[in-house]
């Protein structure tokens, strides 16, 4: 469990120009910006204090200060600059530059390929990825974009996908991502006085509350205590159903089929998407899911 | 233990750093300090530092220290191939990089775009954030391939894992490059047992992946390019259904299809599709609320599905 002598370097050979650019940086912070606890940040300080060069006196220490948590670099002996990056480091800013670089339609596209050319000419590395997407940035990405930066609260006419109706609310939008394929907002929804997420594409329409302040209250949980969980057995020709709801998904053993657990989820639309796996999706628990599946079922043969 | 391991190679680093001419490794090991032992002892610690910080990608020059005692080599580490050099990288750039970095969140990927980041970081460019865009990507489960593979991509070795498909499970593959297309990862290369190029969606991978010892096991050819490998989606035809939507209801479809003939109790529309599957499960998602009328083919695939729930 212990960390390498190798990986320990490796950050503490990063760790002195990173200080002497930001010079009086308190440890939390250091211990954050390098995904460490503070104490493993302590002790390599600790450690990095008694390096230098030959003769280690003094005057041939690493000579830094740390005062009430606040760290100071005053000589780093040979050690002013950051290392080389690796490949690892220079792939996965390549790619994350590409991925970037899909998500926009303005003119940072353009940056964003300059900057990859600088990059791959000062340090040539073979990039594994491929990025290919087509981006999709509509009007209304950029104004929800400014919405979160200004923290501006909006007015939107939604269409609900797991109720078939349309809906007006006052949101504070939080977040905005992508994920298979979809767009999602998160934002704090004023009339379920809860965090909600909704596709972007089914947004209607969109406008600024001028002047309105939303306060939300975080951290509540919507999930209620005490439901049944819900188990599903699902066949491997319905594994899109798994792909599509890994978010909702809390266990999934895989077998000939995958046996699935999943969080609180809104009933009525797991009712009607099962259905539309016809018969790929079991439902263990709870009992009265599976009931209502076959009476949906029986519903729509009705209608022919 | 480990403390004096890396205060060693912290010291090591340091003195080939500093030092102008290449160090011999006698003046080494008495010199630099953490070097303790018989003489034996001192230079296979040595040997083994040598070995470490190069695994770092830290580049140890050997160079001959004097030409009348060219037995013995020099060592140096060149500050111009240690150092990050990016001279003329703005601040506008390294907030793009802090920015499209932040997109792997815990994801294996992470670690190294965030170390990255840090060095980017210590060069002394005043840092800036004067960007409004916040749109990001997220990532689930498959992401935690992507190093292993990654790497085998890199050294040309093979790997072998098992895939969620209804013919062959095990598979044995070149992997050429890793894809993000459509919203997903793939892994595309050559398929060793059918000697035929394949693409694998990442999230069907079951369990680990191995990779071979062996590098150089496989070459990838030079006119190599992805996007002619990848399945054209958009060239599936598009036909038309006629459905009968309930008043009021069916708002998602509804505002994508053509209003053909109001009525009473049910609107026909017309609706375009293009995947027969999905389209079938967004006619069922809505119930008893939503009628196919045509195609009649369309409509007992649809009673195949239902009865297939009854059953």
């Amino acid at each position: 469990m212990s960390e390498s002598a190798l990986d320990r370097t490796a950050r503490a050979l990063d760790l002195i120009p990173y200080l002497l650019e930001h010079q009086g940086i308190s440890i939390p912070e250091l211990a954050q910006v390098f995904g460490v606890s503070e104490k493993q940040i302590n002790d390599d300080l600790i450690l990095i204090h008694m390096c230098g060069l030959p003769g280690y006196t003094p005057l041939e220490l690493i000579e830094m200060y740390y005062e009430d948590g606040y760290v100071t670099v005053s000589d780093p002996q040979s050690l002013k600059r950051p290392r080389r990056m690796n490949r690892s480091e220079m792939t996965s800013l390549l790619v994350s530059l590409d991925l970037l670089k899909s998500l926009r339609t303005d003119g940072i596209a353009k940056e964003i390929e300059d900057l990859k050319t600088k990059l791959l000419n000062s340090l040539s590395f073979e990039n594994p990825y491929v990025v290919i997407a087509d981006a999709k940035s509509p009007e209304i990405v950029e104004m929800l974009e400014r919405a979160i930066t200004r923290a501006s609260a909006l007015r939107i006419v939604y269409l609900s996908g797991t109720k078939d109706e349309s809906s007006d609310r006052e949101i504070l939008p939080l977040e905005i991502y992508q994920a298979n394929n979809h767009t999602y907002l998160n934002a704090w929804c004023q009339r379920s006085g809860a965090d909600r997420t909704f596709r972007v594409d089914r947004i209607q329409s969109a406008e600024i509350i001028e002047g309105k302040v939303i306060n939300f209250k975080s951290s509540i949980t919507s999930l209620e205590d005490g439901d049944p969980a819900t188990e599903l057995l699902v066949s491997k020709r319905a594994r899109q159903f798994i792909e599509e709801n890994r978010g909702v998904i809390s266990s999934l053993e895989d077998g000939t089929s995958f046996r699935v657990k999943l969080q609180s989820i809104d009933e009525e639309w797991l009712i009607r998407t099962i259905v539309g796996f016809g018969g790929e999706i079991e439902v263990l628990s709870p009992s009265d899911l599976a009931r209502e599946v076959k009476i949906r079922a029986q519903e729509i043969r009705a209608l022919y | 233990m480990s403390d004096a391991k890396t205060e060693r190679l912290i010291n090591l680093t340091l003195a080939l750093l500093a030092t102008k001419r290449y160090l011999k490794k006698a003046e080494i090991l008495t010199n630099v300090a953490g070097y303790e032992g018989s003489q034996e002892a001192k230079e296979r610690m040595f040997e083994r530092d040598k070995d470490d910080l190069r695994s770092l990608g830290i580049e140890i020059e050997v160079g001959d220290l004097d030409v009348f005692f060219e037995d013995e080599p020099g060592y140096r580490i060149p500050q111009k191939s240690y150092e990050l050099d990016l001279p003329d990288l703005t601040s506008r750039e390294l907030a793009l990089l802090s920015i499209a970095s932040s997109f792997w969140n815990d994801s294996v990927l992470a670690p190294s775009a965030q170390s990255g980041i840090r060095k980017l970081q210590s060069l002394g460019i005043p840092a800036t954030m004067d960007f409004e865009f916040r749109m990001k990507y997220r990532f689930d489960n498959p992401t935690q391939l992507l190093d292993q593979i990654t790497k085998a991509i890199i050294s040309r070795s093979r790997i072998n894992f098992s895939y969620d498909s209804t013919s062959l499970k095990a598979r044995h593959l070149e992997p050429y490059r890793i894809v993000f297309w459509n919203g997903y990862w793939y892994l595309i290369g050559m398929d060793v047992d059918r000697q035929a190029l394949r693409l694998f969606k990442l999230s069907r991978f079951l369990g680990d992946i191995t990779v071979s010892k062996k590098k150089k096991e496989f070459e990838i050819p030079s006119n190599f390019n992805v996007s002619d490998y990848l399945p054209k989606e958009d060239v599936e035809i598009i036909r038309t259904a006629k459905v009968n939507i309930r008043k009021d209801l069916g708002i998602l479809l509804r505002e994508r299809g053509k209003l053909i003939k109001p009525g009473e109790d049910f609107d026909t529309y017309e609706l375009n599709y293009e995947n027969e599957t999905v389209f079938l499960r967004e006619i069922i998602w809505h119930g008893a609320n939503v009628k196919i009328l045509e195609p009649v083919e369309l409509q007992s695939q649809l009673l195949n599905l239902v009865g297939g729930v009854l059953t």
